[in-house]
């Protein structure tokens, strides 16, 4: 009991950090959706430069440990933009930095769920499509995109958790987000209460994944129930 | 830009300590979680009672929260429920064996998704066979089925064991002496980290790429009684090419292709 | 030798069986035919009790009980004497097509294993696939997976072999040579139920036909009662029905 009301009172210290969590979570999978697209692209492209690229990209990544992902970009990047642009960035947010390096590993398994998920719907519905008379961008945009978008929800859903779980390593970096509050109300306690303190940091992320994946459950089933009914 | 070089060839010699480390991580969690999660699995199939829910609860904890908290938390809670049991002997034991806890619970759940899945992909008919020609559940279980989940799930046991790979890299967090650990104090001497990071990082490529290939020749061995005589499979040459855990969806287009062709021959049989 | 008396089975209300008596004597051929959907893939479910019926009473082997009462020494003793074959054939995927035979000698018998081998090589020999012994289900065709299942049942030298639909789900070009095994069987005198769309097979390898329609038996008798002079109109329409379409 005594538990419960430190861990309530916790959460109520770490829950003002969450903004931190949001931010670095939603644009990361904004900026990572958008290069995923561009790698999906590029796998299905002509040439064959770039399919190589994007396989290699996609490979590399599925290797490469979030936390490794991060430290290479907060002391690659600089380096990099003062040696080839001249730049000084060190001065920026460092939350900046975390994003990048979540956009990187986000894009990876993002382009491969959007080219399995256009895989799966695009052949006999866009001829189809082009059979009826509609242009190419009609067939993708009114058939083969809300069909595709249907067959990618869950493991895009999965995706964005990961990340968001990978997003708690943004305190390595120096950045206060939920994970750091937490380690610092540790710290003043002088090491007390330790558990209970990391239950409720857990606790806000459980609830969080939690609620995309009834977010998820609920769009499929309209999804379905429209279905049926144009079925019937 | 310019690397220290020197510095790399130092650090890959120093960190390579740090490989046995991890790779003893990721072997005992692994040898722990693969028959534990068949377990859960089996519970979550066969809907035991009261153990069905446990299960459930843990497994959504699990991939719902970060691997961090579930370090962190550990880390806090373990040492000193020891100390009750153990007295101060607690304090000074390995941090290593914190890693081995964390990350065997976190295969766990992992791994009961995996075999779920798997499980369910063998048909219901290989235990209807089995029964038929007078064997008991047990043995059907033992002989045919399990058998064939556990192929089924290699795809997928491929994945779990590169995700716990990489989630090995935290940890230094519990002050475990593995590569990101090593490569993290050799760096601090003169703040050469990217230098440090770099070298890690192709550590890690090369792990993971090991473990990918082993995974795909026992795949290759394992699975002969799947492909037909007219298509072999070849290794896929992309290194790290994701494999879409495609499975199911092979056994579902087997399945609902019968099912046409059942169907096809009713509608003949009709005309 | 065995005897079903009043077998009962409902899914969510719906009685899909009511009360349905069959016997089976020695070195019977037995064709179920009717439409689909007529309960004649429960009957040879429950009859084998692949699933459990909600009510009759069945005497074979040394089990002569009602349903709802047999133990599971009884049900073992009941499958020890049947043979099924699948209308999925149901081969176990992860073994050669002679381990799909010896796999129930060695395990459920305690059959020797180079005697277990004798045994499944001599049944492989009978449905003409000695030289497909070491091919897993994956890499025969629908017709030779489908032999192989009867080769399995036959193995186990049971009382009787249960036919679910053995064709069904087989390409046209196939079913030729799955029925020749089956006839080849019912004439070395093998005790056959057969749940069959095969009308000439019914006809002319079966020595009774049960009509089945909505779980009853409608009808049973010689083929020559059944195919020439039905009796009911249910069967007589049904007869229209699907010889119009052969």
């Amino acid at each position: 009991m005594e538990n419960i009301k430190l861990i309530i009172n916790f959460l109520g210290q770490l829950l003002p950090a969450i903004n931190i969590t949001l931010i670095v979570s939603v644009s990361s999978i904004v900026l990572g959706s958008l290069l995923g697209l561009g790698l999906a692209a590029a796998k299905q492209s002509e040439s064959a430069i770039l399919r190589v690229f994007a396989s290699i990209y996609v490979s590399v990544i599925r290797a490469t440990p979030s936390i490794i992902m991060i430290f290479v970009v907060y002391y690659g990047m600089p380096l990099f933009f003062s040696a080839w642009f001249h730049i000084n960035i060190e001065g920026w947010n460092r939350m900046y930095f975390v994003i990048i390096a979540l956009t990187l590993l986000f894009s990876a398994p993002v382009s491969e769920i959007m080219r399995s998920a256009y895989g799966s719907v695009s052949k006999g519905q866009t001829e189809a499509g082009l059979m009826v008379g509609m242009t190419p961008f009609q067939t993708f945009y009114r058939i083969v995109l809300p069909q595709a978008f249907v067959v990618a929800l869950p493991n895009f859903a999965n995706s964005v958790i990961n990340l968001m779980k990978e997003g708690a390593l943004t305190f390595t970096i120096g950045v206060v987000d939920m994970v750091a509050k937490a380690q610092m109300i540790v710290a003043n306690n002088s090491g007390g209460y330790a558990w209970q303190t990391y239950c409720a940091l857990a606790l806000i992320y459980w609830v969080i994944s939690l609620a995309i994946d009834k977010g998820v459950t609920l769009v499929e089933k309209s999804y379905q129930a429209k279905r049926k009914t144009i079925a019937a | 830009m310019s690397l220290n070089t020197d510095f790399m060839v130092k650090v890959a010699h120093t960190a390579i300590q740090g490989v046995p480390v991890t790779l003893q991580i990721v072997l005992v969690a692994l040898l722990i979680s693969l028959p534990v999660g068949c377990l859960f699995a089996l519970i979550r199939i066969y809907r035991i009672k009261g153990l069905e829910q446990i299960v459930k609860l843990y497994v959504s904890f699990v991939r719902g929260t970060p691997i961090i908290a579930q370090i962190l938390i550990v880390y806090s809670a373990f040492p000193s429920l020891l100390n009750m049991i153990i007295g101060k002997a607690a304090f000074s034991i390995n941090p290593i064996y914190y890693a081995y806890i964390v990350f065997t619970l976190n295969s766990i759940a992992t791994l009961t998704e995996v075999f779920r899945s798997a499980l369910q992909t063998v048909d219901k008919g290989q235990l209807e066979a089995g029964l038929m020609v007078g064997m008991r559940p047990r043995q059907i279980f033992w002989r045919i089925i399990l058998p064939q989940a556990l192929i089924s799930a290699l795809p997928n046991i491929t994945n779990a064991t590169l995700y716990l790979m990489k989630n090995s890299s935290l940890a230094f967090i519990m002050s475990v002496k593995d590569i990101t650990a090593i490569a993290k104090t050799e760096a601090a001497f003169n703040y050469n980290f990217l230098e440090a990071y770099l070298v890690v990082w192709v550590y890690y490529l090369i792990i993971c790429y090991s473990a990918e290939v082993i995974f795909y020749l026992l795949e290759r061995y394992f699975s002969k009684y799947r492909r037909s005589t007219k298509k072999t499979t070849y290794f896929n040459w992309q290194p790290f090419s994701i494999k879409q855990p495609n499975v199911s969806a092979e056994a579902e287009l087997t399945e609902s292709g019968r099912g046409d062709h059942a169907q096809n021959r009713r509608i003949k049989k009709k005309l | 030798m065995l005897k079903i008396e009043g077998l009962r089975k409902s899914y969510d209300g719906n009685e899909i069986l009511k009360g349905i008596s069959v016997d089976v004597s020695k070195g019977d051929v037995i064709s179920i035919i009717g439409p689909s959907g007529s309960g004649k893939t429960t009957l040879l479910r429950n009859m084998t009790t692949l699933e459990q019926a909600d009510g009759g009473h069945i005497q074979f082997a040394d089990v002569d009980k009602d349903f709802q009462k047999l133990s599971s020494k009884d049900i073992q003793t009941i499958r020890r004497n049947v043979g099924f074959v699948f209308q999925n054939y149901n081969l176990f995927n992860n073994k050669t097509a002679l381990q799909n035979i010896t796999e129930g000698l060695i395990v459920a018998r305690k059959v020797n294993k180079s005697e277990a081998k004798k045994i499944a090589l001599e049944a492989l020999e009978r449905v003409g696939l000695s030289d497909r012994q070491n091919h897993y289900p994956s890499q025969l065709s629908g017709g030779q997976q489908q032999r192989v299942g009867i080769a399995r049942a036959v193995a186990l030298n049971p009382k009787v072999i249960f036919f679910d639909e053995p064709t069904s789900a087989l390409d046209p070009e196939l079913v030729g040579e799955v029925l020749k095994v089956m006839r080849d069987l019912a004439e070395s005198g093998t005790t056959m139920v057969v749940v069959t769309h095969q009308m000439n097979f019914a006809r002319n390898v079966s020595n009774k036909v049960i009509f089945m329609a909505d779980g009853h038996i409608v009808e049973q008798g010689s083929p020559e009662s059944i195919f020439e002079h039905p009796s009911e109109k249910r069967t007589q329409e049904f007869l229209t029905d699907i010889l119009a379409n052969v």
